[in-house]
């Protein structure tokens, strides 16, 4: 039987353009926060997973370089990578040392430090992001390709429009502008979503995040070792999903949604015994517009179909439904690939323990979701997390 | 204060089965099929991980297909800068078989198209 496991302790750090850092030194912002915000010191700490995709940084093996400058050195077993999804992959690791009892405290730290290229090597970086050899070699496609190629189908069969899918860009950017941490922090309108200029069509450039710097860490502690430090605030994990689908993106055999999201919130939801419904607060994988909007149905907020209805109807903002990206999501907060999903975790601990600030979800149940997509739809993790 | 770092220069080779490329050339797209189960694989791919043998035979696949999403790449990466703006689809073939193409002519979603090729890559021209 697996042992109970809580988040005590999140940091997050700026994110945006760092050249201001290196990734050791970004990495550091997040994990001083989160040894702050748990009580603990490095030698609390029973094991470190670092992930980072690092492709677009110098530091091709960012762990050992992080864990140097951040006084963890022993406690670092391993790098992991899934892509976009790759904080969520590391929160997963660090989860299951802490169920199965191999240590009683494990910290994840994702990192990743993207412009440190340009942005054309980024985007060929990003374009062998589904099958090299099969897709990119040949057609050249970009992430932003691949996303596009699931809005088009979206709008062909159900009728979305690219006015909705501005709608979530409308939303995440009034909310990054709220957000200190955000990398974008103005918001813009209907229209110059539609005019900005086109990337991929119909994926427009404010349709799509940006290329981001940052750091985002998650600390998480068994039952036992929560009592212990006498723990006020412990948000606990109750269920976790992950799935993938396969990675040449035309034998998927459908584009309006992603079957590993589906896969892996029906697994999520089972573990943590709940429903949608429950739901009061989530972050969804908004690499672009389209995947918001995916994602309310995926994740089953809304019908198949309903997801440009849903943002339209402003159910996916804060006081609706369900407050989705409510700290500007990667559309507006941005998307550094290894610290995504652990800001998510961040986000959904901030909202969980009423610290969320200006941009609070009113709160029931305590109950919140995060949504971490990696690849274009390749790998998808969902977590589940309560009061 | 930032300073060049070191440039990486990194050189791949990769590998592709002659038999694909060789169709290629002659206009024709070609998948795999297990002689023990039968499953078709496209991607072509010379192990069954279905059934697990690895006796594969080489099929063509049916050049007719419909298109079922588009993108018209505008923003182009690395190694693709000197191309005019192109568009990459997925066609589902008559036989069924979903792959990527790019499309020439004005695309649609359910759109007809005759696969082809232009040596390299499988075009999709749009016919209806």
């Amino acid at each position: 039987m697996a042992r109970r496991v809580a988040v005590i302790g999140v940091g997050n750090s700026k994110f945006g353009r760092r050249d201001d850092v290196s990734v050791q030194e970004l990495a550091w912002e997040s994990i001083k926060e989160a040894l702050h915000d748990s009580g603990l010191s490095q030698s609390d700490i029973g094991m470190v997973v670092v992930g980072s995709t690092a492709y677009r940084g110098i530091e091709l093996y960012p762990a050992p370089i992080v864990a140097e400058y951040s006084g963890l050195t022993g406690k670092v077993p391993l790098r992991v990578e899934a892509m976009c999804a790759t904080g969520l992959a590391a929160a997963l690791s660090a989860y299951t040392a802490v169920a199965s009892g191999l240590v009683d405290i494990a910290m994840a730290v994702g990192v990743d430090k993207m412009t440190e290229v340009d942005t054309s090597t980024s985007l060929a970086i990003g374009g062998r992001g589904g099958n090299y050899q099969w897709e990119y070699h040949f057609y050249g496609t970009t992430f932003p390709t691949y996303y596009a190629l699931y809005a088009t189908r979206h709008m062909a069969v159900y009728g979305t429009t690219e006015e909705q899918m501005a709608l979530v860009s409308v939303k995440a950017h009034k909310y990054g502008a709220m957000n200190p941490k955000a990398h974008l922090q103005k918001p813009v309108t209907v229209e110059e979503v539609l005019k900005s200029r086109i990337i991929s069509w119909p994926i427009k450039l404010l349709d799509s995040c940006p290329i981001s710097d940052g750091s985002a860490t998650a600390i998480f502690a068994s039952e036992e070792k929560v009592k212990e430090l006498k723990i006020d605030s412990p948000v606990w994990i109750t269920g976790i999903g992950y799935a993938n689908d396969y990675a040449y993106v035309a034998r998927r055999g459908e584009w309006v949604g992603f079957r590993a999201t589906q896969l892996a919130a029906r697994q999520a939801y089972e573990m943590a015994k709940v429903t949608p419904n429950d739901i009061e607060v989530a972050t969804v994988h908004d690499a672009f517009t389209i995947a918001e909007i995916m994602g309310y149905e995926d994740l089953g907020f809304t019908e198949k179909g309903k997801g440009g209805k849903f943002v339209e109807e402003g159910q996916s903002e804060k006081g609706g439904k369900v407050g989705v990206n409510l700290f500007g999501g990667l559309k507006a907060k941005g998307h550094p690939l290894g610290a995504t999903g652990l800001s998510m975790i961040y986000e959904i601990t901030k909202q969980l323990r009423d610290e969320a600030d200006k941009l609070q979800q009113p709160l029931k149940k305590y109950i919140g979701l995060v949504h971490n997509v990696g690849g274009t739809g390749h790998f998808a993790y969902v977590m589940i997390l309560r009061r | 204060m930032q300073i060049d770092a070191l440039p990486l220069s990194i050189k791949y080779k990769i590998k592709y089965p002659d038999e694909f490329i060789e169709a290629v050339k002659r206009g024709e797209i070609v998948a795999t099929k297990c002689k023990n189960c039968g499953s078709v694989y496209f991607p072509p791919q010379k192990d069954c991980y279905n059934c697990g043998k690895n006796e594969m035979e080489w099929i063509r696949i049916s050049n007719e297909g419909e298109i079922m999403t588009y993108s018209i790449v505008s923003q182009k990466p690395q190694g693709f800068e000197n191309y005019e703006d192109y568009i990459i689809g997925i066609v589902r073939t008559k036989d069924g078989i979903n792959l990527m193409a790019w499309i020439k002519g004005q695309p649609k979603v359910g759109g007809k198209v005759r696969l082809t090729t232009d040596n390299m890559r499988i075009i999709g021209e749009v016919v209806g």
